[in-house]
């Protein structure tokens, strides 16, 4: 019947976020590639190791102490550190004992990873074929031997060709170390402890690089001090940066999520308020259809909903304005006729045709109570009561009532007027006078009538709302006056209620502030 | 009471409703009263006897067949057509401040009694030569409103200050004569109806009443006392 809502589905504002979501990752995971630096390696060169832990050694045996450092864990303990029997560590603890004097059992090496960097040649002869460019020129030995060499160089510790290999590059390297060892060899303290030598240098090729490693060598005393390397601590401020990108990223895709969210609820919202309008009064303005397909149509919906709504109220007010023309219409002619009638019938008749009336109107009124019709103004409550309760005075009518404090609701003018009117003029039709009182309690005002009549009991303190209900055979009126009352009090968010009095009626009605 | 109009002509009512017993009836207690009296069953025939013999006052009828009341009623509102008064089947408040909203000068709804219905006719013809202002209107004074129709003050704040129908009519009156010292006696007669057991001191009670309604901080005094000679609504109101 009605054509498609535009808009899109929800389903689409959700796979929208949710690629996002995706693509914010990606970015963040591209951008931490491509502006981080490369992840600074925990391998450290071997002969860079031996260096720092000689001269450590050395000023461990002049001081007493271990020298305090941050990057490598320096101890001095009782039992030697457990080694792995590795060969390249063999060849280690092997030149680490000659240059620090000492045994070969009184220097113990272990690495939980063993490699050398030299990969680049293998990888451009392989592709290049015969002549590798970047080989040195003056190297003697053949093509098939370094290639046969530099398969194996990547593998970590523990082949046999490494070892060999290892102690031959090695040996270039070593040159560093023993040009060292004369100035820490035994000879008088030094006041000054040397500092350590950096631990960290590019390596040239066929360099052995180790990582987790625990050197030990025996101190004189028989203790034995070792070296650990600890935390990379280049390595966590790589962490940080890595995470404050992704962190980043993270935060914007969430601002991103939150606009998202409030775009697809504020229609949501709208629409619930809207659609809470339309309940309370079927005049107000249509729901705008806005936001995803789904709420669209539900708007359309409540808008369709709401004009059949309204050209239901037009067709019962006219009806009812054809049921009251069609009953006044007869009343008019019989009070016409009444004046031709001599003076004390005439007024016997016209007390009934007010009568009549009277249950006329209140039948009407009820039927057409639309408490949504009449527009909601700010009304001062205490002149409402006062003028009403001066109406009554005036007719020679016992209506009291205490004026305190000035009391503005809001509310509709007619509505909140027929229904004091007609709890008072209740209250008078079963006591004498009736007294009205104001207060306010917890946020609501609170109006009793109070009458000097019998008071209703208990059990029917209830029933008394219901449309056509009379407390008394005799009594006059429609039954109307009190479920009228109650229906525009809850209108406006209020009620109406019969409460116990030790003498006579009360009720109570409720608004709020 | 003052007379309807003091020429030897007497008024003229034109009584339009579709039901020819209502008609006749009206008609005949207009004419005892002293008026002389026409009908019309339509709005078509109102129009042909306004247009041949024209009328003081008009009588109109809310519902009837083709054009109703309201609707013809609106057409006729300008200067120089007759006072209407509103008869009509719908008698709540509502339908009453439509009708007063739409122009008519007042509004009376059925069954009424047939003398009431002549007293107010006369009201209407009164009122008229005072030049005051209609039902439909709005009056402004000190940043007060009063709607006429629905009987409303409403506030500088936008806030409704229901009046009683003496307080209104007491209201009126002061703002129907503004700025002139109005005594108990004339306001006794502006608003309340001459019941004849109403007295000077119920006057000063609504007075004061009327006038803490519309006293405000800060505001001026607006109902003013002039010792031994009565009140003086002492700001002039505009429409």
């Amino acid at each position: 019947m009605t054509p498609r809502a535009r808009g899109l589905p929800v389903a689409a504002y959700l796979g929208a976020l949710v690629a996002l979501a995706l693509a914010a990752a990606f970015v963040a995971t591209l951008a931490v590639v491509i502006w981080l630096p490369p992840r600074p390696p925990d391998v450290m060169r071997e002969d860079l190791v031996a260096g720092h832990f000689q001269v450590g050694y050395d000023r461990t045996v002049t001081t007493g102490r271990p020298p305090p450092e941050t990057g490598l864990v320096w101890n001095i303990r009782n039992a030697p550190p457990r080694t792995e029997d590795s060969p390249p560590m063999a060849a280690l603890q092997h030149r680490l004992a000659a240059a620090l004097h000492l045994s070969g059992g009184q220097v113990r090496v272990a690495a939980r990873h063993v490699a050398q960097h030299d990969v680049f040649v293998f990888r451009v002869r392989d592709v290049e074929g015969e002549a590798p460019p970047e080989h040195a020129p003056g190297e003697a030995s053949p093509p098939e031997s370094t290639v046969s060499r530099r398969v194996v160089v990547v593998r970590d510790g523990g082949a046999d060709v490494t070892i060999e290999h290892a102690s031959d590059e090695a040996s270039e390297a070593e040159a560093a170390i023993p040009a060292r060892l004369p100035h820490v060899a035994p000879p008088a303290p030094p006041p000054p402890p040397p500092p350590l030598p950096p631990l960290f240098a590019p390596a040239p090729e066929g360099v052995m690089l180790i990582s987790g490693f625990e050197i030990g060598a025996q101190l004189p005393d028989g203790r034995w001090l070792t070296m650990r390397q600890g935390r990379n601590w280049a390595e966590i401020s790589w962490i940080a940066r890595a995470a404050l990108i992704i962190a980043a990223a993270l935060a914007s895709l969430s601002l991103l999520a939150i606009a998202f969210a409030r775009r697809l609820t504020r229609p949501i919202r709208n629409f619930s308020e809207a659609v809470q309008a339309v309940g309370v009064n079927p005049q107000s303005e249509p729901v705008t259809e806005e936001g995803p397909q789904e709420l669209r149509g539900a708007a359309r919906a409540v808008n369709a909903m709401q004009t059949r709504l309204r050209a239901l109220i037009a067709d019962r007010t006219k009806t009812l304005a054809a049921v009251a023309h069609d009953m006044r219409t007869p009343l008019m002619r019989l009070r016409l006729a009444a004046e031709n009638a001599p003076p004390e019938q005439r007024e016997r008749m016209a007390k009934e045709i007010g009568e009549v009336e009277a249950l006329v109107a209140s039948f009407i009124a009820f039927a057409r109570d639309d408490p949504a019709e009449e527009a909601r103004v700010r009304i001062d409550l205490t002149a409402l009561l006062q003028s009403i309760a001066d109406d009554h005075t005036q007719a020679g009518r016992g209506v009291e009532f205490d004026a305190g404090e000035r009391i503005i609701v809001t509310g509709q003018s007619l509505g909140l007027k027929r229904l004091f009117s007609n709890l008072i003029e209740n209250a008078l039709k079963y006591g004498a006078a009736a007294r009205i009182t104001m207060s306010r309690s917890e946020g609501m005002i609170l109006v009793d009538i109070d009458d000097d009549g019998p008071g209703v009991p208990a059990e029917q303190r209830e029933t008394v709302f219901e449309p056509f209900v009379r407390l008394s055979e005799g009594g006059r009126g429609a039954g109307l006056g009190l479920p009228a009352a109650r229906s525009i009090a809850r209108a406006h968010g209020g009620d109406v209620v019969m409460l116990d009095r030790a003498q006579g009626g009360r009720v109570r009605v409720t608004l709020p502030a | 009471m003052l007379a309807v109009t003091e020429t030897n002509q007497p008024p003229r009512v034109l009584i339009v409703d579709d039901d020819a017993d209502i008609r006749t009836g009206l008609v005949d207690v207009f004419e005892r009263a002293g008026f002389s009296a026409a009908s019309a069953g339509n709005v078509a025939a109102m129009e042909r006897a306004l247009a041949t013999n024209g009328a003081d006052l008009i009588v109109l009828d809310l519902m009837m067949p083709g054009e109703d009341g309201l609707s013809a009623c609106r057409r006729l509102s300008g200067n120089g057509r007759p006072p209407i008064i509103m008869l009509s089947a719908l008698g709540d408040d509502a339908d009453r401040i439509v009708g007063l909203e739409i122009g008519a000068d007042d509004y009376m709804a059925k069954p009424c009694n047939p003398r009431e219905l002549v007293a107010r006719a006369r009201a209407v013809l009164r009122r008229r030569g005072d030049d005051t202002a209609a039902p439909g209107e709005r009056v402004r004074f000190a940043g007060f409103r009063i709607d006429i129709a629905r009987r409303e003050l409403v506030d500088p704040d936008n806030v409704v200050i229901p009046l009683s129908a003496g307080e209104f009519r007491l209201l009126r009156a002061f703002v129907e004569h503004p700025q002139r010292v109005l005594s108990r006696e004339q306001l006794l007669d502006y608003a309340f109806d001459n019941d004849g057991d109403v007295f000077d001191r119920a006057v000063d009670v609504q007075v004061s009443r009327l006038r803490r309604k519309l006293e405000r901080p800060g505001g001026a005094e607006i109902i003013r006392t002039v010792r031994g000679e009565g009140y003086l609504f002492a700001v002039k109101p505009t429409l």
